[in-house]
Parts: structure tokens; sequence; C-alpha cells
């Protein structure tokens, strides 16, 4: 195997014991540098094993992927070094301020001293929290809980960065700051693999995107190319119903 | 790798001293467990070896061998002799009452004359020798009655305690009859021989019963309840931080913070050391906390100060050991356990059951053969015997060493688990 992408997936699989199917079956993907990459589909289709397995979260159960050219379990800790997490699960700690969380976050990725302060302090002013920098998690409602949970894995300046829902349930305030930054970074140069349920959000967002349903991808491509080449399909989320159908799943 | 270390340790010692409860659940508690339990056993170890039973005695017999009872039993450390009630003398009818209700568990009755019964008894022995004399007059009344001793029990008195007063009462009789006989042949000898024989002092015992504890004890400490207590309790309280970690681990787990910290780069394991070193200097200060509780605040509640002896180093070590291993089954409860409510019940039973077995609330030299060999799997245990060596034998670092050992392998044992158990995991 060799990697024809900056992100390069091939042929990963992962079943969870006692599974009797594979939540991600041969999954084979590239994702090009600087590109913001969708991965879309229903509950259980294997958005988030896909992306935890990219993270170094989980293991694959066979198959394999590299990054920037590095191999997923020769270079691991390379990996680390050039990505950025954002869970979809607000993974702060309540009982401490948004500071000392992010003070802890950064020393965990090497940062220290004014530097750590300057971007703690350039990223709270920017997500507009600079005020309540002092107050403790838990009395943040839950849009400023996403914003910090944003910051907490973007503050070392990663390559890559992978957003597990990362607007999920908050206000529409916090979701246009949230993808305007994420819009900035990626002018930069910074790549983007974000999972979501919100159709019109990556149909605005993605510069690609990719359906999955089953652990399998059913379709992949530009979003305006996509909604061109599918006929009775006004949008995304349109191609998305015709795909992986109305039925309901768990 | 050294900025994670302190990162780690900086959160979790914030996120402490933020829960108020759960450091009233780490010091205050523990503090009240030793204190109280250290209270409640203390009777019962009183019971064992301290403790004076209450005796009640009327005596009649106001000659040598009343007053030699009343005397030898007074000056036992096992006996309270007490003669009047109220201030009142007791009689013979008052007494038994007493007992039958219950308000004391022996009494004894020495009855009119029974030195005299003694006297005259030696007397007809010593002139059955010599048939053909008429060596002293007789009391022709005194012909067939003995010296008699009435003893009240009531059926709860131990077995052992019987014994005891029985022994006691026959030492003292043997005593004023050998008194009785040497004063009568050395009246005789004054008599026939014209040689004065004088009798300054009492037959006692001719053996000397000197008591020592069988080990290398370099100081004179006395083993009493706050020794057992206070170590044994500070180590349970110890092992309790097992439920906190446990709890604090499964929080990160299903928070989704576990998953972040994975992704971060360098070793998870070096997060897991940090969190792992402040409960370990919790556990330290728990056990300081609690020995000083021991040496100072025990008195004034008119129990034995503990007495902790002066070998600092092996008490040192062993209390690192001990706060090592309950650190590390924490860890390992709270990898395994997938809830909190199984952490907290499997961890609150597994201590009580180590702790049960392992001689933290009936001594093991009072369990019966096969709970002592049992008692040797539990880590509390061996903690606990690491305590009795410092401080009743004041052991070295060699004698400790064993149970240190012992410790520190549970500790190995319980880490390699939890690494184990986490790779397996993140492979499923």
């Amino acid at each position: 195997m060799k990697p024809e992408s900056y992100i390069w997936i091939e042929n990963l699989s992962k079943r969870y014991k006692n599974a009797k199917t594979d939540a991600v079956h041969q999954l084979s993907l590239g994702i090009d540098q600087a590109e913001i990459f969708g991965l879309l589909g229903p509950n259980g289709a294997g958005k988030t094993t896909t992306i935890s397995i990219l993270c170094q979260q989980l293991t694959a159960t066979s198959g394999g992927f590299y990054v920037n050219g590095y191999h997923h379990q020769q270079e691991k800790e390379k990996i680390k070094k050039i990505i950025g997490v954002v869970p979809q699960d607000i993974a702060l700690y309540p009982q401490l301020t948004a500071y000392e969380n992010l003070r802890f976050f950064g020393n965990l990725y090497g940062l220290k001293g004014k530097i750590l302060k300057s971007t703690v302090h350039k990223h709270l002013e920017r997500f507009g929290l600079l005020d309540r920098v002092n107050d403790r998690i838990e009395d943040y409602s839950g849009g400023m809980k996403r914003r910090i949970n944003l910051i907490a894995g973007i503050l070392h300046k990663p390559q890559i960065i992978f957003l597990d829902e990362p607007t999920v349930g908050i206000d529409v305030q916090s979701k246009t700051v949230i993808i305007e930054y994420l819009k900035e970074l990626n002018k930069k140069g910074t790549t983007i693999v974000y999972t979501s349920h919100h159709m019109e959000e990556a149909e605005q967002f993605c510069s690609r995107i990719a359906i999955i349903d089953q652990g399998l991808i059913i379709e992949n491509g530009r979003p305006a190319q996509l909604i061109e080449s599918y006929e009775n399909c006004q949008s995304l989320e349109d191609i998305f119903l015709q795909l992986t159908g109305r039925k309901l799943r768990d | 790798m050294w900025l994670k270390f302190k990162a780690s340790i900086q959160k979790e010692f914030l996120l402490l001293i933020r829960d108020k409860a759960g450091l009233a659940i780490l010091f205050i508690m523990p503090m009240a467990l030793v204190l109280i339990m250290t209270l409640l056993q203390d009777s019962s170890f009183k019971a064992i070896g301290e403790k004076q039973l209450p005796l009640l005695i009327v005596n009649h017999d106001a000659d040598t061998f009343g007053l030699r009872i009343i005397e030898g039993l007074k000056s036992s450390q096992f006996f309270k002799v007490v003669e009047e009630i109220e201030g009142q003398k007791l009689d013979e009818k008052a007494l038994v009452k007493q007992v039958e209700d219950g308000n004391f568990q022996i009494g004894i009755v020495i009855h009119k004359q029974a030195t005299h019964a003694i006297r005259e008894s030696v007397k007809r022995k010593i002139q059955g020798q010599f048939p053909d004399d008429e060596l002293f007059e007789l009391d022709p009344s005194m012909t067939q009655v003995p010296a008699k001793v009435d003893i009240f029990f009531d059926p709860v008195t131990k077995q052992s305690f019987k014994q005891v007063i029985i022994s006691a009462l026959r030492q003292y009789a043997s005593m004023v009859e050998a008194n009785i006989m040497f004063s009568i042949y050395a009246q005789m000898f004054n008599d026939l021989l014209g040689v004065s024989v004088s009798m300054d002092e009492e037959f006692g015992s001719m053996v000397v019963f000197d008591q020592q504890y069988a080990s290398t004890l370099k100081s004179n400490t006395i083993p009493n309840s706050a020794q057992h207590n206070v170590p044994a309790w500070t180590i349970f309280a110890m092992f309790f931080i097992v439920i906190p970690l446990a709890s604090n681990i499964i929080k990160e787990r299903d928070s989704g913070l576990e998953r972040r910290l994975r992704t971060l780069p360098g070793s998870y394991s070096a997060i897991l050391v940090g969190k792992t070193m402040v409960y370990f200097i919790i556990g330290l200060l728990q056990a300081v906390f609690m020995l000083l509780m021991g040496v100072f605040v025990l008195p004034y509640f008119d129990m034995p100060a503990l007495n902790i002896g002066n070998a600092y180093a092996p008490l040192l070590l062993i209390t690192l050991a001990v706060s090592l291993a309950a650190t590390s089954y924490g860890i390992l409860l709270g990898t395994v356990a997938t809830s909190h409510e199984q952490s907290s019940i499997f961890g609150a039973i597994s201590v009580v059951i180590l702790a049960a077995i392992g001689g933290v609330w009936v001594p093991t030299f009072m369990m019966n053969d096969l709970m002592k060999q049992v008692s040797q799997l539990s880590p509390l245990n061996w903690g606990l015997n690491g305590y009795y060596d410092v401080f009743l034998r004041s052991a070295g670092v060699g004698d400790v060493l064993q149970n240190l050992l012992l410790l520190m392998a549970f500790m190995l044992s319980c880490l390699v688990a939890t690494f184990t158990y986490n790779r397996l995991k993140r492979k499923t």
C-alpha cells in the first residue's frame, strides 16, 4: 500500500467484539491536503468508528491508512502530533475553569509558558469567551461548552482537524462562529475531516463529501457536482435520503 | 513527558480540592472511622487482657486467710475487689442476690474461723507425726470442719476466669497453710531445743515468673487496642481510596475524556501515572493524619495513645507500599468496571472482605487455623503485619521486607492487569 493522497485509507475494516457484521467494511478513501471533507451518514453508519480509527482511538480489524505519509501503526506518534481531535462529547473537566481546561490540554500538546497563555487568550477572544475565562465549565451554556471543546482540540495548530459533529445541539450564533473559524483555518492550509447530520451545513461547508452507510461508502464527490448528477435531487439531503432510504435507524 | 505528567498532577489536584464531598470521604470519614472503631473495640481488647473483672467478696474470717485472699485479689490485675455496696457491708444472701441479678460475675464468701480451721488442721497433721506426745491443745469442736470458701459464679462467666479465681484461691490457701505450719514448727524448735527461730517474713513464692514478649523487642511497647485498631483501620481507610479513584477513571471514560486523551501525543500512561501519584499522596496524607490522631487524639477519649515506636524507616516504607497497593487496585477497578455503581459496590465489598479476612476487624491471633491461613492472602493483612512489626516489635527494614515485597507484588499485578486489559479493549 502506497499513499496516494494526504490521508489515504485502504480496505479499512472494523468489527467490534461480539458483533455479527463490520461497523466499517473494506473502506477505501483519499482526502487531499487543505480539503474540508465531510463524512455523512445515518446513525450507526460507521462515521464515528472511521474517525476514531484515524485518530488512533481504535485499532482497525484489517486494512490501514496513512496520514501525511505516516503509517498508522509504525508512525503513530507522528500522526498524533499533526492532528487535532474535536470529539462529539463535551470532553472537558466540568469542575475546572475554561482556562484550566485549556492549559491542561495545551500542556499535553507540549505548549507552556507565554506561548500557551497567548494562544489560549487569542482563541478565547476569537470565540467571545474571554470574560468567562475563569468560570467553571459546568456553569457554561451548551454553545459555550462546544466552543471550548473545539479550542481544546486546535490549540496546537494541527495540520489536520478531525471533528465529530462539532455543531450538534447548539444555537445558530455558536454554530456560525465555529464554522467561520474552521473556514479561516482551512484557508491557511488546514485539512478538515468532519462528520455531521446537518446536510445543509455540510453542503455549504464541505469541499467534498462521502456518504457512508452500513460501513460502506456509497457516494463520494463535491456537493454541487453530486446534486447536479442526481436527477430529481435539489439538495444533498435529497441525495442522502435517496441513497440511505427513509427507514428509521437505531 | 514531564510536562504531561505535571499537567496531569495539577489537574487532579484541582479536581480534588474542588470536590468537597470527595475530600470529606478521603479525610474526615476515615479519621472518624478510626476513632469510632478504636473506641468500640477498646472494650473488647480490655476484655482480652486489660479489663479488671468486678468481684464481690464477703469475709467473715477476720484472720490471716481472709485477709490474705482479699489482699491477693486486690493486687491482682484481673480483679476489682468490692466488699461493700453503697457503703453497706454485705451478707451472704445479699452477695448471692447480686450475682444472681448479673451485677457481678463472681462472688466469694469466706466463712467464719477459716484461718482457725486451717490452723487446727495443720496442728492435727503435725500431731499425727508424733502420736506418743501431746504437742498441742487441740480444739475438739474443729475435728471435721475444713476451712470453707463459697464461690458463686454468674452462668455467663468465662471458664478461663473461673480457673483463674480458683487457682488464685488455692494459691493463697497453700501459702497460709505453709506459713501456719512453719510458725508451729518454729514454736516447737523454741520449746524443745531452746533455739530461737524467728519468722520475720511470711512465705511467698520461691519462683520468680518473669513475663516477656517473645520478639526482638528493642522498646518496651506493650500492645494495646490502639496498636491494633489505629493501623488496622488506617489501612482499611487507605484501601477505600479505590472508590473515588475508580469513580474518577470511569467519569473520565464516560465523558469521552479518556478517548480524547488517547488521541494526544505521548503515552496515556503518563496521564494515568499523574493521576496515580495524586491519589498515592492522598493515601500517605491519610496515613499521617490517622496515625497522628492515634498518638495525640485518642488519649482525650480515655484510650491508650498509639506508640509508633522509633523504627521510622520501616514505618515509612510500609506506609508507601500500602498506599501504592491501594492506588493500583483502584486503577484496576476503575479500568475494568463498566459503571459507577459496579465500581463502588464491588470496590466497597471487596475492601470489606479483604479487611475482614486480613484481620482488621478481628485480629488474626483470635481467628481459627483455617482463617489464619486465609488471612495471609489479603494485602490488608500484609500491611497490618508490617505495622505490627514496626509498632510492637520495633522491626528493622529487613523484618518488614516480606510484607513490603508482597504489597509491591500486588501493586505490580494490578498494574499489569490494567495494562493488559486496556490493550485488549482497544483491539476489540
